[in-house]
């Protein structure tokens, strides 16, 4: 499942190629961006996800793979 | 956790980041960032409207200067025409998770700040980059002597701290020898507090008979929420009388967090993080940028907090730019040398000389015998300006007490073009202790006189 507002860059901010840690970061992103978007989880799944999206945020902003707000909340 | 080398840097992609890279970044963040102010935020997109500027037109960064200022008078009348936060906020209220307010210490009506969930963990994010710099890391011992209250203060760095994987203590409403001794006792290595509570404490524990140095551990002090975390006197004696390196930082609730951290290579300044922040240096009279090296006011746009964008935010704050080459730590951010300097309007004209607290304290910290201070500036016969600085000894100093009002004296003249200053003994615990921002200036030139 991709989320609404984060498609896999093939760059990062910079437009520089992405490494395979970067690729991994957004893609563990992704999948946990869907996860915390799922209305069919109890809120244990939801809540967590949600906290764990925004520390992967940070660290995908820190590295300039991405900018824009999570949206998650 | 297993034994690891560590990089010296929390983010060593972007802290070392060639200029040029760097300048870049900010570019595409600040398009980004106007954008999501002109479409989520009405009264962003009214300030642009009225300045004619869209944000098609943001695309370079000297295209930032198209932007019209934020000031925090804009941002109360917003709030005081739509409470409680007015409508600069790009989201609805319920999906914040934090509340805070300035703590202030100007005297006018605070300003209300919102975080989300994400808000808040960039705000711890960026006491990281600061903590991580200074040299603190997972097996250290961080008590915070921080009241954990409405004021933003220390709150992003309590959960840096956990990030972080350190021990965190946090005192809340300990008194000040509980939590000196709760130092002592834990073995805490570093110590968050303002300059001035640092002071208070260290004083507070050769009351109890401590010797810090000897029986505690600390190796760290960070301080923050005033200039004199960089005053060089100030400093030494927080180092002296604790036993460990003392670091500044500098934030504001108006973004959340630090922008500003010293590294442990400690050149005499503040690096800015500028891969989160934009920091322009200001003339505050004309708006005109300043050269590196001279004085102007710092007018910040954040790229962290989502909820409540910043940008070109006038802070009053006076600072000076320098290269980051000043620096040999290898970080690209540019320095604040001598951190937050002042506040602009700090400067106070005293029968024609200009005064800044901040050097007054500078002097002042040069004496140990003084514990502590205050400037009174008052109005005789309705028309002369006198300056009285007012000390208080520390116990056992009082023999002392003629020669450092004659030295103190001296010496605040001959920084200040000669201008005359009273220096006055204040019984011991007569003045006011500071557990947050300081206010030692006390202005009563305007106020009647009673008969």
């Amino acid at each position: 499942m991709t989320p609404r507002h984060e498609p896999r860059p093939p760059q990062d901010l910079l437009g520089r190629p992405l490494a395979p840690e970067d690729r991994e970061l957004l893609e563990l992103y992704a999948r946990l961006h869907a996860l915390a978007a799922r209305k069919d989880l109890p809120p244990a799944v939801v809540m967590n996800c949600r906290q764990a999206l925004v520390m992967l945020w940070n660290a995908a902003v820190d590295l300039g793979l991405m900018y824009e707000e999570p949206e998650i909340d | 956790l297993s034994e690891r080398t560590w990089s010296q840097y929390w983010n060593p992609r972007s802290e070392t980041l060639p200029k040029e890279d760097l300048r870049r970044l900010q570019l595409v963040k600040l398009q980004r960032l106007v954008a999501r102010a002109y479409e989520r935020s009405p009264y962003h997109r009214r300030l642009y409207e009225q300045a004619g500027v869209t944000p098609d037109d943001i695309r370079s960064l000297d295209d930032l200067r198209r932007l019209p200022f934020m000031t925090r008078e804009d941002w109360m009348q917003c709030q005081a025409e739509r409470p409680l936060f007015g409508d600069l906020i790009t989201r609805p209220r319920d999906e914040a998770i934090r509340y805070h307010l300035t703590s202030g210490t100007t005297g006018r009506q605070p300003l209300r700040v919102l975080d989300s969930r994400k808000d808040w963990a960039w705000i711890a994010e960026m006491w990281c980059y600061g903590f991580w710099a200074f040299g603190i890391r997972p097996h250290d011992t961080v008590f915070f002597a921080f009241s954990y209250g409405s004021f933003i203060g220390f709150w992003g760095a309590h959960y840096c701290c956990e990030k972080l994987g350190a021990l965190v203590l946090p005192s809340g409403n300990m008194s000040t020898e509980n939590r000196v001794k709760q130092i002592v006792e834990m073995g805490a290595t570093v110590v968050c507090a303002t300059p001035t509570y640092a002071l208070r404490l260290a004083q507070a524990a050769q009351q109890l008979g401590i010797d810090l140095p000897r029986q505690a551990k600390v190796r760290r002090i960070v301080v923050s929420g005033e200039p004199a975390g960089s005053i060089p006197a100030t400093k030494k004696r927080i180092e002296d009388l604790w036993g460990g390196k003392c670091g500044d930082t500098a934030g504001m609730t108006e973004i959340g967090t630090i922008m500003i951290f010293e590294c442990e290579k400690q050149p005499g300044g503040t690096h800015i993080i500028e891969d989160h922040f934009i920091e322009e240096v200001l003339d505050p009279d004309s708006g005109e940028p300043v050269g590196y090296g001279e004085r102007g006011e710092r007018v910040v746009t954040s790229f962290g907090r989502g909820f409540i964008p910043l940008l070109r935010y006038r802070t009053r704050d006076l600072v000076c730019k320098v290269p980051h080459s000043r620096c040999t730590c290898g970080r690209t951010g540019d320095i604040y040398e001598g951190g937050i300097l002042g506040r602009v309007d700090d400067m106070k004209l005293v029968r024609g000389t200009n005064v800044y607290p901040r050097a007054v304290e500078a002097i002042v910290r040069e004496f140990r015998e003084v514990e502590e201070f205050q400037i009174l500036l008052t109005r005789e016969d309705g028309i002369r300006d006198e300056i009285t600085v007012r000390v208080e000894l520390t116990p056992g100093q009082e023999a002392a007490w003629q020669e450092i009002e004659r030295r103190l004296g001296d010496e605040l003249a001959a920084v200040h073009e000669g201008l005359r200053f009273n220096v006055a003994l204040a019984a011991a615990g007569e003045l006011p202790r500071f557990e947050l921002k300081a206010k030692r200036l006390v202005d009563l030139r305007d106020q009647p006189r009673p008969s």
